[in-house]
């Protein structure tokens, strides 16, 4: 059985397709590169997947459990997470709290939770920032605590939206190892990355997004020699 | 002016000149986000209560009982608030809705039921409870103004629906209260006359819900609702059933807000639907808590400390003289009567601006603040460099 | 089916002064993004301005505009200027305080001027009214509501026609595009203050001979503005005035047909109904 199956699932905003008619299916413990130009639907996908709002059309499926109209905190129960492109900081709470939050769906001990808490943060190396205020953070250890606090709510499947995006060469190289390290450790994912090398790396196939629809999918080799994204990416180069 | 720049690296160290915003700063302890417990917050807290506790055998003025009484009264409100309005982030404009209900449901079960108010007031916050599921289901769908216009139509509604039906609230009448029973508890008999008994039934209540607050925002409650504030996309995303979490949040806070209006019903013994259900009573009980200090244990205790007082001694100068701090024939006094008497929530107004424009966190913000500059000079001093803003 | 008629009529003279207090607060909430909770008290302001210039000097109130509109909105500017303008990137919810804490001082204030007694202001024909086609149609009202009509006609010619309006209307729009165009959006901002105070105190004057005068009144109309604003969609200056007379109409009907005690109870449950169910008005298009 896929881990996540999505069936055709189409969002309109009015009469806007934002997503339409895109169908993948991953396997439990593989990572999935999600790609495509500014605007392609990426994170709308996401929003749609986890909850934010129900797919106008099509299905999710999540280790066989149909997700359409669930809520983000039921998705979350079920083992699913997601980060956010725009960093969501608790900001006035400390960093170590913040991550407790994520990790009270599975426990009401605060004890536990910060135990889990601490695991989590030495997993991305912010062990040292426990007491700072997460609002305080540079942008780099906000993505790690993203990270951080997703892990914490335990959950088999991560929907990583842009975890590189503004970082420099070694900040993005360190979460690279940590997405391929948590691979190793059994996680589901699926990455939304605007780094062509970086997705590269880390994906085992990759689907491609533009203007809302599917344009390919396939292992990174086959998707790079695809001259369709090819074409759709040129045209994004010249902008940026 | 070239060695002006070489001068300043010299006093300061390059690692220091480096703005120190540019660094993350440390979340401030215990009340910020509650990490491990600290003893020093507990034992001041117990000390005070104990302070309080003797205090009326020391001064037994009724004057600074009362104002005593009206401060633990605040400071349940305050409180009581500050679980929906300071940790949870939803400013609700409209527990005169609930305070309220609390009084009325107490003085109509004692001077219709018979019912003594010790066991009316669990009633009245059930009948609360039942409110706030009713409320909260119809504006936590809202989000921002929307939702403070909401509570403040639904305490409208419940106001102007108590001024009409007559036949149930009395309307505009109102209910004035005959006779408190005598309590008999432990073998001892405790008759509500004066203002002594209120006054420890009122510390007891305040300690009481101080300390709810304070194991309520040690618990995962006291996490999922500071979440909630702070980014509520992201609470849900993270698994928190955010309606649920809101509602439980709003029942807490409507709850101990219906045990300050019960409490206040059986303490000034008159109430009508303007008294207890108008729009004042809602905006009293946000300002206790954003004049202290929103989201703190201490702050709407501090806001309290504020507002009671000012509120008080322009309502009844006279007191003043009572306990001697005025003279019979100060003219302060007549000053307060003639002018002021009438328009003490001027006081409020006042102060909430003042609050907002120049403290928005509060008078606990400016102390802290305040007291972080000082330990910023100290530490400065100590190591030997000049002290910098 | 007289009754209907009359109270319809009744409803609309009076909804046209709600018009009045409903487009002042949606032009400060489209500039500023401020929901303006002093609102009905500027309105009181204008009551307490045309009592007194009536009662010192005998002239009329509605002559007494000429005075009290000016003056009002020279106050509205100055609370923009020196309050509102402080607080336009802050959390609404302290916008929303501070505006509340100006109200608690401008209706304590005018207890300590006044006290709290109720005045009333009664001219040669405060009860006096006309008869058309059967249905009485109450003189001050009338009034009130043709100069009402003329009020909003003007604004709407100077928002729509000079290059101020336009400013006002660019600002509201977008600020911050209105600031990259060159619109002196400080300046708009505090003529919309002074614009919004205006009308409120302008609607004051209109029905300080039908209504009764004392500090606290303001809160009701405070919270009729915003029901009206909310109706018509926030920011919507049409709106505005066919939600002010939206809710004179459903007062007046729900006085007859419901109780007359409940007709402010009526307008509150149809606001949560509203703001439940298309919080973006009748006007303004629904969210997804």
């Amino acid at each position: 059985m896929a881990m996540l199956e999505i069936r055709s699932v189409s969002k309109f905003f009015g009469g806007l397709a934002a997503n339409s008619d895109v169908s993948f299916s991953m396997d439990a413990g593989m990572i999935m590169g999600l790609i495509g130009p500014n605007g392609a639907g990426k994170t709308t996908l996401f929003n749609c997947i986890t909850g934010y709002y129900p797919p106008s059309k099509g299905d999710v499926i999540f280790k066989g459990t149909r997700l359409n109209g669930l809520q983000p905190d039921h998705v979350c129960r079920l083992g699913m997470v997601r980060t956010w492109q725009k960093v969501r900081p608790l900001a006035k709470m400390s960093v170590v709290d913040n991550v407790m939050v994520g990790a009270l769906v599975r426990t009401s001990s605060l004890r536990v939770a910060r135990e889990v808490a601490h695991e989590q943060l030495k997993i991305v190396r912010m062990d040292a920032r426990l007491d700072f205020l997460a609002g305080g953070l540079p942008i780099g250890e906000r993505k790690k605590l993203e990270i951080a606090r997703a892990l914490a709510t335990k959950p088999e499947m991560l929907l990583l939206d842009e975890v590189m995006g503004g970082l420099n060469t070694g900040e993005k190289e360190e979460i690279i190892q940590l997405i391929l390290d948590l691979k190793k450790r059994g996680f589901t994912q699926v990455v939304i990355e605007h780094d062509m090398k970086a997705i590269m790396r880390v994906s085992d196939r990759i689907v491609v997004l533009n203007s809302g629809e599917k344009l390919t999918e396939g292992t990174p080799r086959e998707v790079a020699d695809d001259p369709e994204v090819i074409a759709a990416y040129l045209g994004e180069r010249v902008e940026g | 002016m070239t060695t002006l720049p070489r001068v300043l690296g010299r006093a300061r160290p390059p690692s220091l000149a480096s703005a120190p915003e540019d660094r993350p700063s440390l979340a401030s302890a215990p009340e910020g986000g509650p990490r491990g417990v600290a003893i020093l917050p507990i034992v001041l807290f117990l000390a005070a209560a104990i302070v309080l506790l003797a205090f009326p055998s020391f001064v037994s003025k009724p004057y600074v009982l009362h104002m005593g009484v009206m401060l633990f009264l605040a400071v349940i409100q305050g409180q009581a608030w500050n679980v929906i309005g300071g940790y949870t982030g939803q400013y609700s404009v409209g527990h005169a809705a609930y305070f309220g209900v609390g009084a009325y449901v107490t003085m109509m079960l004692l001077e219709i039921s018979k019912i003594p108010p010790w066991w009316g007031i669990w009633a009245a916050m059930a009948a609360s409870l039942v409110l706030s599921a009713i409320i909260g289901s119809i504006t936590f769908r809202l989000r921002g103004p929307y939702f403070v216009l909401a509570s403040i139509s639904v305490a409208e509604i419940i106001r102007l629906a108590a001024l009409h039906f007559k036949g149930f609230t009395r309307g505009a009448e109102g209910f004035l209260l005959s006779e408190i029973p005598t309590l008999h508890l432990f073998g001892s008999e405790i008759v509500f006359v004066g203002k002594r008994p209120f006054y420890y039934a009122g510390l007891a209540l305040a300690v009481a819900t101080i300390a709810a607050n304070w194991a309520v925002q040690h618990s995962k409650l006291g996490y999922y609702f500071q979440a909630i504030r702070e980014d509520q996309d992201a609470a849900h995303s993270l698994g928190i059933n955010l309606s649920l979490y809101k509602n439980v949040a709003l029942a807490i806070s409507a709850a101990f807000t219906a045990f300050a209006g019960g409490f206040y019903a059986m303490f000034v013994k008159f109430i009508d639907p303007n008294i207890v259900f108008g729009l004042d009573v809602s905006v009293q009980i946000v300002l206790i808590a954003i004049i202290g200090g929103i989201g703190t244990i201490l702050g709407p205790v501090i806001g309290a400390m504020v507002l009671v007082p000012l509120s008080e001694i322009l309502r009844n100068p006279r007191g003043l003289v009572q306990i001697g701090v005025l003279a019979p024939d100060s003219s302060v006094v007549g000053f307060i009567e003639q002018y002021l008497s009438n328009a003490h929530l001027l006081v409020y107004g006042i102060l909430v601006v003042v609050v907002i424009l120049f403290a928005p966190e509060g008078v606990l913000g400016v102390i802290r603040r305040l007291l972080a500059r000082s330990r910023r000079r100290a530490a400065a001093r100590a190591a030997g460099a000049p002290a910098s803003a | 089916m007289t009754v209907f008629l009359q109270s319809v009529l009744s409803g609309i003279l009076v909804g046209g002064v709600y018009a009045l207090i409903g487009i002042g607060l949606t032009i400060i909430f489209g500039v500023m993004r401020v929901i303006n909770f002093a609102h009905g008290e500027l309105l009181m302001l204008g009551m307490y301005a045309t009592w007194y210039v009536f009662t010192k000097t005998g002239v009329d109130p509605y002559v007494a505009l000429l005075a009290t509109v000016p003056l009002l909105f020279l106050w509205g500017a100055f609370l923009q200027q020196a309050f509102i303008n402080r607080v336009l990137n802050a959390l609404p919810q302290n916008q929303i305080l501070l505006t509340i804490g100006l109200g608690l001082i401008m209706s304590n204030s005018m207890m300590l001027a006044f006290t709290s007694d109720y005045r009333i202001l009664t001219t040669s024909y405060s009860s006096s009214s006309f008869d058309v086609l059967g249905l009485s149609v109450s003189q001050p009202l009338l009034y009130s509501f043709l100069i009402t009509a003329a009020i909003t006609a003007a604004l709407f010619w100077f928002l729509q026609s000079t290059d101020t309006g336009q400013a006002i209307r660019a600002t509201a729009q977008d600020r911050d595009a209105a600031q990259l165009m060159g619109i002196n959006v400080s300046w708009t901002s505090i003529l919309s203050f002074g614009i919004g105070s205006a009308l409120a105190g302008a609607a004051g004057a209109l029905i300080a001979p039908t209504y009764y005068i004392y500090p606290q009144v303001g809160g009701a109309f405070t919270l009729k503005a915003f029901v009206i604003v909310v109706l018509g969609g926030m920011g919507s200056i049409v709106g505005a005035t066919l939600g002010g007379l939206i809710i004179g109409v459903t007062e007046s009907l729900s006085a007859i047909y419901v109780a007359s005690g409940l007709k402010e109870l009526v307008v509150f449950v149809l606001f949560l109904g509203l703001l439940l169910f298309k919080p973006s008005g009748l006007l303004g298009k629904s969210r997804a």
